[in-house]
């Protein structure tokens, strides 16, 4: 229970990232001085920045994703059950798929990496791990 | 008889070996690891490499390709995709060397941003006047959208009877010194330019952008004749993007110009765009 704990921090942790991700798009031009590979800018303000060709930043969809985990640790921090916890494990796993599709998007299309991006992408895989089934706690935590 | 109670020891079973909690854990961390690892070597066999500048004819043949875009082009265009990020200033009107209004451009080569608005800067300056002079290059080779194809406007001439345009490119490709903004133009960047980012285009002190207006993407992996042509074809979105953005530094041109020339000013698309410049 004290990890569901911690996922429900992380998951906090995640809205305020995500926030601060969607603020920074809105004000982000496409501009110089940008060197270097760690580029929130370059990122946040490429066509990738939002989702399908809308005007809707990428991570706003990171505020939602963040908010159902925060939910669902929040339920098992309280009271483990089985059915949570596999709807966490389903959940986590596809925020871990989004994730790798953006990795993949900032370093083979982009070749920039954005420090709040990532920071974001190590919550979601802390919440995944921390979802993933332990064998010192039976099938289930 | 019954037999007395055995005493169960307490554990009868053989002890099987269990997988340690880390396990998984450290397997999944160490896949992610793997995945990174093969992204991190497609984008090292996928970034496009440098290309050499083009010689003299080639470049002219692109130039004249882009600065003779028949005018229907731009108004079936109209904005496109680019990012209408003019912004209405207030200032004493800036006049350039020859008198008239003055477009002034400030960037540097290695900048990617400023690779990509060169293309729809000369496409717009064309249609009020002449460049001669200009030079292909490509943005940094170690910057975001590496190897970005565009001009310089280091070396080049622009003349027109309605405006006086004025370069100043900072720094070369490699990030090396190559030309300094005077005092006055300084002060000008100092004073629109807040966030101190480039490209930065002021128009007469009465609009300017900061940044790109359209997504440099769209010229990645491309040729200066590849892209020449493709602003030939009004639905390619690299024809959206430049000619948008070339419709958008039009309309700002046009604002400081009192609409002459009107062939170019009274097109349909740049009226509308001057009506949101305010």
């Amino acid at each position: 229970m004290r990890w569901q704990l911690v996922s429900l921090i992380a998951a906090l942790a995640g809205i305020g990232v995500s926030v601060y991700l969607t603020v920074e798009h809105a004000a982000t031009a496409l501009a110089c001085p940008a060197t270097g590979v760690v580029n929130c800018e370059a990122v946040v303000s490429s066509s990738y920045g939002v989702i399908g060709g809308s005007n809707v930043p990428t991570s706003a969809a990171g505020i939602a994703w963040f908010a159902v985990s925060a939910g669902l640790g929040a339920a098992l921090w309280r009271r483990p059950h089985l059915l949570v916890a596999r709807l966490q494990l389903a959940w986590a796993a596809i925020g871990l798929a989004t994730v790798l599709y953006l990795v993949y998007v900032e370093i083979v299309k982009l070749g920039a990496i954005c420090l709040w991006c990532t920071a974001a992408h190590v919550l979601v895989l802390l919440i995944f791990l921390i979802a993933l089934p332990r064998p010192d706690q039976g099938e289930w935590q | 008889m019954s037999r007395p109670p055995v005493k169960r020891a307490h554990s009868m079973r053989k002890p099987v070996s269990r997988t340690p909690p880390w396990v998984v854990p450290a397997a999944v961390v160490a896949g992610i690891a793997l995945v990174i690892a093969t992204f991190l070597i497609i984008r090292w066999y996928t970034t496009p490499l440098a290309q050499p500048p083009l010689a003299e004819d080639p470049t002219q043949r692109v130039v004249a390709t882009i600065t003779s875009l028949p005018a229907s082009e731009f108004d079936a265009v109209g904005t496109g995709s680019a990012r209408n990020t003019i912004k209405a200033v207030t200032g004493t009107p800036l006049t350039g060397p020859g008198g008239r209004p003055e477009v002034f451009y400030y960037g540097a080569e290695f900048c990617p941003y400023c690779a990509a608005e060169r293309w729809p800067l000369i496409i717009a300056l064309s249609r009020f006047g002449t460049f001669s002079g200009l030079k292909t290059t490509t943005s940094s080779s170690s910057d975001v959208y590496p190897n970005t194809p565009t001009f310089t406007f280091h070396g080049a001439t622009y003349t027109s009877q309605y405006i006086d345009f004025v370069a100043v490119e900072t720094s070369d490709r490699e990030g090396k010194p190559l030309e300094s903004p005077t005092a006055a133009q300084q002060a000008i960047v100092s004073k629109y330019d807040t966030s101190g980012s480039i490209p930065f285009l002021d128009f007469g002190n009465r609009y300017v952008i900061s940044g790109a207006t359209y997504q440099v993407d769209v010229l990645s992996g491309m040729s200066w004749q590849a892209l020449a042509n493709a602003l030939q074809v009004p639905d390619s979105s690299q024809a959206k993007a430049i000619l948008g953005s070339a419709n958008l530094i039009t309309a700002a041109i046009c604002k400081l110009t009192a609409d002459q020339p009107a062939s170019v000013c009274s097109s349909p698309s740049i009226q509308a765009i001057e009506k949101t410049l305010g």
